[in-house]
């Protein structure tokens, strides 16, 4: 299994050059599973850089939606891929008790806020709601579940061959509890992450931030460390990444992450901050520092 | 796939919000078990869920009852988290209970279903001291 972020910053583009190194697009992130078969996770506006990296062949290709907010969904109209008539997409994500997943999508993707209409899109493209229980993409199982985020927002697991990749971009999980001391069971997403090869997590706040922002659904440092000390990843990479915080912001996030980390007893280097452009082979036992390649 | 079990996100969240409340609360899943109250219901029972854990109906009743006015047991399918539950309606009820200590409490409770996409994942149960009037009828 072969990851490469294509956008790692959450809630809005911010592009410029105090951006440059960790990246300014938003949610995306491209999964390729061991027969060559590629997922998209979320839609955010890096995957306007995934569709121009694809051959214009025919192809066939899923993205994974964990909710419909818009720096998950905004880069659907610019996927090169949505206007080959030879492509064929089937679009995840969660259901609502308000509204099909076609529907809610068609909000964004009609006037005024879209030149297009989903009608208009030339690919074959379909909508899936998640199912309940584990499903097969290719030689993948995947799994979604509910977590603690603002509306309807999955998290997903992935499953190929003795590979697992967690997906939990948007997550809040110690909203009203404390993770430290809560059973398993009781933790929102636990299912999903426990013992994954890589968590890919939330990681939007530092712990002086989160005060202002409870209820936002997102995690703090403390929070995202403590998920996975007790979810036990092999290895964690710290994503969605608040626009307001600069590549020297992260950078000095990036170091306090680490130092916690191998402080509580964690490996050193399995955890990281998601960088646009970075690529990971879930193959790969060595820990090389992700960077943009 | 991962071995680890996972309760649904709204009984989760539905626990947190109990673990505010300073009103006895109670939490029970799509099964019926009671899977969680809070430390205004713990003063009440007079014993913390920590020490009771997850329980099933048979136990609970005779832990605490509930017992109607003539101090007989009330059967477990009336009693409104219970129809709550299975009939995905709310439901309202006065009676006694019994804490730990053999005090009985007449309360009045509502409960509420928590039904999702995906169908009824429990239900959530609020204890509020019964009201001097009464409430039998309802």
């Amino acid at each position: 299994m072969k990851i490469k972020f294509w956008g790692t910053r959450g809630s809005v583009p911010s592009p410029g050059p105090e951006t440059i190194r960790y990246g300014g697009n938003t949610s995306c992130v491209g999964v390729t599973l061991s027969d060559g078969s590629l997922l998209a996770l979320d839609a955010g506006t890096g995957i306007r850089n995934l569709g121009l990296a694809l051959p214009a062949e025919p192809t066939r290709l899923h993205i994974l939606l964990t909710h419909l907010h818009l720096d998950h969904i905004q880069g659907l109209v610019f996927f090169a891929p949505v206007f080959r008539a030879q492509t064929e997409i089937v679009i995840w994500g969660p259901a609502s008790p308000e509204a099909s997943l076609r529907e809610r999508i068609a909000r964004y993707i009609s006037a005024p806020l879209s030149p297009v209409e989903v009608r208009e899109l030339p690919c074959d493209v379909s909508f899936r709601h998640t199912p309940e229980t584990e499903w097969e993409i290719g030689p993948a199982r995947i799994r979604a579940a509910s977590v603690a985020h603002r509306g309807p927002t999955l998290g997903y697991r992935i499953d190929d061959g003795d590979l697992s990749l967690a997906y939990i971009p948007d997550h809040e999980p110690a909203l009203g509890a404390d993770i430290e001391e809560l059973e398993e069971d009781w933790i929102s997403g636990f299912a999903l992450a426990s013992d994954a090869s890589l968590l890919i997590h939330d990681g939007q706040y530092a712990d002086a931030e989160y005060p202002n922002h409870i209820g936002w659904g997102h995690s703090s440092l403390s929070h995202s460390l403590a998920f996975a000390h007790r979810t036990g990843p092999e290895r964690t990479v710290l994503f969605h990444h608040d626009p307001l915080h600069s590549d020297e912001r992260l950078d000095a996030l990036g170091v306090e992450a680490r130092e916690r980390w191998t402080a509580a007893g964690g490996a050193p280097g399995a955890i990281e901050l998601g960088v646009e452009g970075g690529e990971l082979d879930l193959r790969t036992p060595a820990r090389r520092p992700l960077e943009a390649i | 796939m991962q071995n680890a079990s996972q309760k649904p996100l709204e009984l989760i969240l539905a626990r947190n919000l109990m673990s505010a409340l300073s009103t006895p609360a109670f939490l029970v899943d799509e099964g019926g078990l009671l899977v969680f109250y809070n430390e205004a219901a713990g003063m009440l029972l007079g014993r913390r869920f920590e020490e009771l854990g997850t329980v099933g109906p048979e136990e609970w009743g005779a832990m605490f009852g509930p017992f109607d006015g003539e101090g007989e047991p009330i059967p477990y399918d009336e009693l409104p988290l219970v129809v709550a539950v299975r009939n995905g309606r709310p439901a309202h009820a006065d009676f006694e209970i019994r804490s730990a200590d053999g005090t009985r409490h007449r309360v009045e409770v509502s409960a509420l279903p928590i039904l999702t996409t995906h169908g009824s994942q429990g239900a959530i149960a609020v204890f509020w001291p019964a009201s001097t009037q009464g409430t039998e009828g309802r």
